[in-house]
């Protein structure tokens, strides 16, 4: 009887730990861009000429990877409450567009076209653009 | 007289040649919502790319699927490594036009081809339509089934995922300079 007890209490203990970890694992949470180091670290014109160059290719190395890149700014506008960066060199056609976390918002304020910036966020790709997104400022 | 008449058809033609007729967005918005029994999703886009031409009334989208955000990270994981398969196939483009657009009716339908993970299909969609002087709003909603574009979802989540997808979208474009 008291064996019987101990199984099914051992059971029960196995059954709670499985569905702690499936809640877990359900609700992992998302890349933490803020403290999390980034997977290559380049400049906006070199990305730009790397998507240039081969855009299948580049895209597999680059798109859902964090990425530092260093740039100059070229646009600062705001988009549902949240800051946009535009990175873009003169004679470059595309540009890099970084969707900002909108804690950065008081920090983009700080921010004038032409400066030089360090934004570290996730890539999703391109289109006529480079989209980065979840993005803060290095620093 | 003629030549008046003359001089300001072949003004207006000159102005017409140079009038700001196709308006552009990058930060269209595009977001899709699965209904079921276990649970609700929902991923919105805000990075989508539309251009529409309002002499033509032709339309073109372009989207990033890894552009998705999702509340949870698990989901947005699966979608796009298992379901969508974003490192084969990244982008959605859609690419229609409005079906008699009359300025004065805000309601259009648009009727296009959708590719998407591969597969293309022709979608048609109810919009409304806004036209300001500085701006052209496109909002609207149509449904695809997940079949249709050949993704498939594991037997263990089949009842987690709508076998029909709702897709909304709303595209505030600006003059494209």
């Amino acid at each position: 009887m008291k064996n019987k007890f101990k199984i099914i209490f051992g059971l029960l203990i196995l059954v709670m730990l499985g569905l702690i970890v499936m809640i877990n694992y359900y609700n992992k949470p998302h890349v933490n861009v803020k403290v999390k180091a980034a997977d290559y670290e380049l400049t906006s014109q070199n990305l730009l000429k790397e998507y240039g160059e081969d855009e299948v290719k580049t895209d597999k190395k680059y798109s859902d990877k964090i990425i530092q890149i260093e740039g100059e700014v070229n646009k600062i506008s705001t988009h549902k409450g949240a800051s946009v960066i535009t990175l873009k060199n003169k004679h470059m056609e595309s540009s890099v567009i970084c969707h900002m976390q909108p804690e950065e918002n008081i920090k983009s304020l700080g921010f004038k076209k032409g400066q030089s910036v360090q934004i570290r966020g996730i890539c999703t790709g391109y289109l006529l653009d480079v989209i980065m997104v979840k993005c803060v400022f290095v620093k | 007289m003629k030549r008046v008449y003359i001089l300001v058809l072949s003004l207006l033609m000159v102005g017409n040649m140079f009038a700001q007729e196709k308006y552009l967005t990058k930060e269209g918005y595009v977001s899709f919502f699965s209904h079921s029994i276990v649970e609700d999703i929902k991923a919105d886009n805000n990075q989508v790319v539309s251009v529409v031409d309002m002499e033509t009334h032709k339309i073109a989208i372009q989207l990033l699927m890894r552009s998705f955000m999702f509340e949870k990270a698990l989901m947005q994981e699966h979608f796009n490594e298992n379901y969508i398969e974003s490192h084969k196939y990244p982008k959605a483009v859609f690419s229609g036009e409005m079906i008699n657009f009359n300025p004065d009716n805000k309601e259009v339908e648009i009727v296009g081809k959708l590719k998407l993970h591969g597969e293309e299909k022709e979608i048609k969609s109810m919009a409304t339509v806004t036209v300001k002087p500085d701006e052209v709003i496109i909002k609207g909603d149509f449904k695809v089934k997940v079949a249709d574009f050949n993704i498939k979802i594991p037997r263990v989540v089949v009842n987690n995922i709508a076998k029909t997808i709702k897709v909304s979208y709303e595209l505030h474009h600006k003059p494209y300079k």
